[in-house]
């Protein structure tokens, strides 16, 4: 039918804060969180991890970062294993400049994962890991649609959202998160059962204890997350929630 | 060189405790069972320093000796042979490069597994019945089995065959002693060309011949009985303006929206899955989005599918068939390739499907891609003599080789073993790397051309591309992973993940650049000349000197005998249900069925999400395990231009009429399309045959197959614009028992749509809304259902009338499309398939928590009462119309019935004539019909 006007967001890319949005070997979630990125109302920068290691890009230009989802080196050894090695051991001092200057980092996914083999989660401890993202107790790649309740606010990722009940895809095998100090651990986002943190499988698909989806560090600003956001950031996803996430950046950035 | 391991043990081991259990509900005799990974090391490297990348101490440990005590079970340590790479080998490199560690030489992983309980003869019967590949995995018995673990050797040099003079039968005999598996008359055509040419031919040159003439890369088969052009005439009669590019590239393409276009490809990988399932499904993505990656001058995937049809995987061990697989291995295997694969591509699964059959031990391992490129990339440009041939991706290694040949021939019980070097391990970080690589080299005018390196190796790729003008290779430059591949092997070798690129002198800096800042390896290894020949030296040493218009253009084609089967002749047996009970009962045959099961357990294991593209997945609903009819991504980011993908094959249709079982196929593709709101004018099509070995009676087969979906395509004015064909669906046991395929069509169809906020999905929206069944329906149709195949009958007549009925099809199609547009009265759609109404009802139901009530007094008296629910009324469609519509204003002059209302609690409800027949309350068939394929995979 040619005269009917397909549906469209308005999608304008703005002048302003610009976002690094890392991308290393097996990433395969950089466009679309680049997207959402811009349909908050920021600049997105897809920054390939090669360039950052022969010097020609500094992640500290950046107003914040986001490690993306996929597979990054293919998770050989562990998830987000050898992308973790290679950030501390070539850029630990962007890295800590990130931190000491306040700046936000997010992980989604596989991004999570590497943040907390960096050791920027859970406790911002760059080069010292204090928490993992074992194997789903399922044994078993998830891909499935989640309810997630926003079971603390004090980062800046979720300020605002007390309580609200989002709804997103997951898609990982290795969402289970596990510590050995649980005061470092400061969840965010559970996964839910009628608005409740659940371990019940499948709506907590990754058995993680406390539902524990999403956690942030100490400051708030850094924040990692096994769902993803990025794909449900339009209507036609099915839900648009992942969006609150995006558009706090924005609100935090913009001041 | 110094060799070192590291054994490193999980501190809690879910992959241990889930393969414990599924162990012990199989019935091995078990207490425990512990698996630790070990990683080989060679070389001068400071192995402590290495430590962090294998172990994370806070969940693992570590130690240069195994921990686990022999006394507490036997031990039994699997990994790959010498010869194969583990796909973790180049990450430990990159790994020790960022820790700093020089002096690494090698690394290889394996497992060792103890199994606490059972006596050494029954764990080795675990590791050889669950866990154990002999084709690409080797048993470890000692600490340091190799001297060194490299895959190394030394490459023999180029073999001359003169065949002047040979007979016939030496002709066979040398055709069969090299593995060429060529028929007489190549081989005489062979022959002949190396009379001309005055000198004996090489090794390579007929390698190369014989692969660029085997049925999988020449299709004889079908050009013999004029098939291909039979269908690509449709196609050209159809002339529709959507369509880019039909059949001559690695896809198809249909434009899009905003110069875009959408391309589709789908491509079998039988052999490799049926004899080594986890590399061959795990190679038949990477070969099939390859396809995608290098369409035009480069395209991107944004969808992907796995079909599979295997004999029943609950099928007794005693009853497979000797040589082949056992369906129930077949099945897992092949979802722990398609997750290993797709998941980490990054590719949206649009449709996952598991299909049975007794004529599959040669099983059927489908995968398709739907792709995307800017229209004005669509198209490949001619080379340049000149230009470079750039080979990039993964090195080049032994494995893969003669897989053309070997997949033309019949699977027998000695091909398990005989063909292992056709069998590959994917890496699917190597191809991602390149597909995110390609669109940047592409846009920046780097491609003049690309294509992906499949079937024949490097000499059908830069081959192909240069058969107009000519290419000289130099085969010393080629990347290898084995340093004993001779030079006709580098040739031909089909190894995974790579592509070739003819890449503008002037643009080669440029591409170098991009290749090294998506770290990806690349050599030039040639260039295009404009002599006509395919040149091919290493170093020195000529290996292969063939003019093109023979490789390409001479290939004899035999005569195919065509006979006409004899006709089936058969009655239905069973009785229609009488009792409560007994119709119960035939619900929850059908629920049951494997094809109609609930498969989201494999489905739920593949990222259906990843690209923030998917609008509709192949599961919806409330409980997340409604399948859907269709696929619809949204391409273009931010934009509601809808790309759709439907899918649809039915493996017992054929039993009856192969022909028949064409036409529903394409018929059922459509309609799902058309159900979720795609108009007639966006559909193109995209087919995959999988039949026997030809022999009269399949060639009859075959071509009436074609022959109809040709017509039937011009009828609907949806054109076939990509397509493949598989003649080698013939297993043959050590017994001597020959097993065919059944005949296998998978039709899909790529559609646009404008917005996809109109599309319709299945699950039932309000209570109240009336339930209208669309289209011609005789419930004394019931050949080949899923009904009758639960109770053991394949039945007569198809549901089906004859090519002709398709213009009434396509008048109801777009009458239905019509209302989608504008205050649509539809609120949920299926199209019927198998398990006929009720499957759909059930779906509705489960996708809504809301139910149906059905009155069977609807239906025409003279049908089966049965047939009513279960009849598979493929081209129908089950709309849910709004209770406040009038149906005959709508519907009017096409048949349709009103068969029942949608209804607040969830239960199906069936009435005949007032009176109770069937209430079955949702909850309890979900818990019936949630089971058989959880149990298969557990």
């Amino acid at each position: 039918m040619s005269s009917h006007q397909p549906s469209a967001i308005n999608h304008q890319p703005s002048a302003g804060p610009v976002v690094a949005v890392l991308y290393g070997p097996g990433i395969n979630c950089q466009e679309e969180t680049a997207f959402a990125v811009e349909h908050a109302g920021l600049q997105a920068k897809v920054v390939n991890f090669h360039d950052v290691n022969e010097g020609r890009e500094n992640l500290t230009d950046y107003q914040a970062l986001i490690v993306p989802g996929g597979f990054s080196w293919g998770d050989h050894f562990g998830s987000g294993r050898i992308f973790g090695l290679h950030l501390v051991a070539r850029v630990t001092d962007q890295l800590q400049e990130l931190v000491s200057t306040g700046k936000p980092i997010l992980g989604i996914c596989n991004g999570f994962q590497i943040l907390v083999e960096t050791g920027l989660l859970p406790d911002g401890t760059v080069g010292k890991r204090l928490g993992a993202l074992l194997q789903n107790k399922s044994a078993r790649f998830e891909s499935r649609w989640v309810d997630l309740v926003v079971t603390d606010t004090k980062s800046i990722w979720t300020k605002g959202l007390e309580g609200r009940v989002l709804r997103m895809p997951v898609a990982h095998g290795e969402g289970r998160l596990y510590w050995e100090d649980k005061s470092l651990i400061r969840p965010c986002l559970c996964y839910a059962k009628d608005g409740q943190p659940t371990e019940e499988y499948p709506l907590n698909p990754a058995g993680a204890p406390g539902g524990y989806a999403g956690i942030r560090d100490k400051t708030g600003l850094i924040f990692g997350l096994m769902p993803h956001p990025e794909r449900a950031s339009l209507d036609w996803h099915g839900s648009s929630d992942g969006m609150e996430l995006f558009n706090n950046l924005a609100r935090y950035l913009k001041g | 060189m110094a060799l070192v391991n590291v054994y490193v043990q999980f501190k809690q081991d879910p992959e241990a405790e889930n393969l414990l259990k599924a162990l012990k509900d199989a019935g091995y005799m078990l207490t425990g069972l512990r698996i630790e990974r070990v990683i080989r090391l060679e070389g001068s490297a400071d192995t402590e320093k290495l430590l962090p990348m294998f172990v994370n101490p806070l969940y693992q440990t570590s130690s240069y000796k195994s921990a686990l005590s022999e006394t507490d079970g036997p031990i039994i340590e699997i990994g790959y042979q010498r010869a194969v790479t583990d796909p973790e080998t180049p990450s430990v490199f990159d790994g020790a490069r960022a820790l700093g560690v020089d002096g690494l030489e090698w690394a290889r992983l394996s497992s060792r597994y103890q199994f606490t309980g059972a006596t050494q003869a029954e764990a080795e019967r675990i590791v050889k019945e669950n866990l154990f590949n002999s084709i690409v995995q080797t048993i470890i018995t000692s600490e340091h089995p190799w001297d060194s673990l490299r895959p190394h050797g030394v490459p023999d040099g180029v073999k001359q065959f003169p065949m002047s003079g040979l007979s016939d039968a030496e002709l066979m005999k040398l055709s069969n002693e090299n593995s060429w598996y060529a028929p007489l008359s190549q081989l005489k055509a062979l022959q002949e060309y190396e009379k001309k040419i005055g000198r004996p031919l090489t090794d390579a040159e007929i390698e190369i011949t014989v692969q660029s003439w085997s049925d999988h890369c020449y299709h004889t088969t079908w050009r013999s009985l004029k098939l291909m052009d039979r269908l690509q005439a449709a196609t050209a009669k159809i002339n529709h303006p959507a369509v880019v590019s039909v059949f001559k590239d690695n896809a198809g393409g249909m434009k899009f929206y905003e110069d875009q276009v959408i391309l589709i490809k789908g491509e079998t990988h039988n052999f490799p899955s049926a004899i080594a399932t986890f590399g061959g499904v795990a190679t038949k993505h990477g070969g099939v989005i390859r396809d995608a990656i290098g369409f035009g001058r480069g395209g991107y995937a944004i969808g992907g599918s796995t079909i599979m049809g295997t004999m029943d995987p609950r099928t007794p061990a005693a009853d497979v068939p000797s040589g082949a697989l056992h369906p129930r291995s077949i099945v897992k295997e092949s979802i722990r390739a398609t997750g290993y694969y797709c998941n980490p591509m990054g590719i949206p699964m649009m449709y996952p499907a598991f299909r049975i059959h007794p004529g599959f031990p040669k099983c059927m391992a489908l995968g398709h891609t739907m792709g995307i490129i800017p229209e004005k990339y669509a198209l490949k440009l001619d080379v340049i003599p000149g230009d470079a041939v750039v080979l990039f991706g993964g090195r080049t290694g032994r494995d893969g080789i003669h897989g053309a040949t070997a997949s033309s021939a019949a699977m027998t019980d000695e091909s398990v073993t005989k063909d292992a070097a056709a069998v590959q391990i994917g890496l699917p970080i190597t191809e991602r790397k390149f597909m995110t690589a390609v669109p940047e080299l592409r846009d920046k005018e780097c491609l003049r051309s690309i294509t992906d390196l499949g079937a024949g190796g490097i000499s059908c790729a830069a081959g192909e591309m240069g058969s107009e003008t000519g290419v000289r290779l130099d085969l010393s430059t080629v990347l290898l992973k084995d340093e004993s591949l001779a030079p006709w092997e580098i040739l031909l070798s089909e190894s995974q993940e790579r592509m070739c690129a003819a890449v503008p002198q002037e643009k080669l800096a440029e591409a170098e650049e991009i290749l090294r800042r998506y770290d990806i390896e690349y050599s030039i290894i040639g260039v295009f000349t404009d002599n006509h020949k395919l040149t091919a030296y290493h170093g020195d040493t000529l290996v292969a000197d063939m003019d093109m218009p023979f490789i390409w253009k001479a290939c004899p084609i035999e005569q195919i005998e065509v006979k006409e089967p004899a006709k089936i002749d058969r009655q239905v047996v069973r009785a229609v249900p009488s009792t409560p009970a007994e119709w119960k009962d035939a619900v929850e045959k059908v629920l049951t069925h494997f094809h109609c099961c609930d498969q989201s357990a494999a489905g739920t294991q593949f990222d259906s999400t990843v690209q923030g593209r998917t609008v509709m997945g192949p599961y919806g609903g409330k409980n997340g395990r409604m399948r859907n009819d269709a696929y619809i991504s949204a391409p273009i980011r931010g934009k509601a231009y809808g790309a759709v993908a439907t899918f649809a094959n039915n493996v017992f249709y054929g039993d009856l009429d192969p022909a028949g079982m064409a036409r529903l196929s394409v018929i059922e593709a459509i309609a799902k399309a058309v159900a979720v709101g795609v108009s007639m004018d966006d559909i193109v099509l995209c087919d995959n045959f999988y039949t026997p070995k030809i022999r009269p009676e399949v060639a009859w087969n075959l071509r009436a197959m074609v022959e109809t979906i040709s017509d039937l395509s011009e009828t609907f004015g949806a054109p076939f614009i990509s397509g493949k064909d598989s003649s080698s669906g013939t297993f043959k046991s050590d017994t001597g028992e020959i097993i065919d395929v059944p005949y296998t069509l998978v039709v899909s169809t790529t559609g646009r749509m404008q917005d996809v906020c109109k599309a319709v999905s299945k699950e039932f929206k309000k209570v109240g809304n009336r339930l209208i069944l669309l289209g011609k329906f005789d419930a004394s149709k019931l050949g080949g259902s899923v009904y009758l195949d639960a109770y053991g009958e394949r039945g007569d007549k198809l549901h089906d009338w004859g090519n002709m009925w398709a213009k009434d099809l396509a008048v109801m199609y777009r009458r239905l499309n019509g209302l989608y547009w504008n205050e649509n009265p539809i609120k949920s759609a299926s199209a019927i398939a198998e398990g006929g109404l009720m499957l759909r009802l059930f779906e509705a139901s489960i996708g809504s928590g809301l139910g149906a009530l059905v009155d069977l007094s609807a239906f025409p008296d003279e049908g089966r009462k049965d047939g009513n629910l279960f009849a598979e009324a493929v081209g129908s469609i089950l709309v849910e119309l709004d209770s406040f519509e009038d149906p005959a204003k709508h519907f009017g002059g096409l048949p349709w019935l009103e068969i029942g209302r949608v209804i607040g609690v969830p239960e199906i409800e069936i009435k005949d004539k007032g009176m109770e027949v069937l209430q079955l309350p949702i909850a309890d068939l979900v818990k019936v019909w949630e089971k058989p394929f959880a149990e298969v995979i557990r």
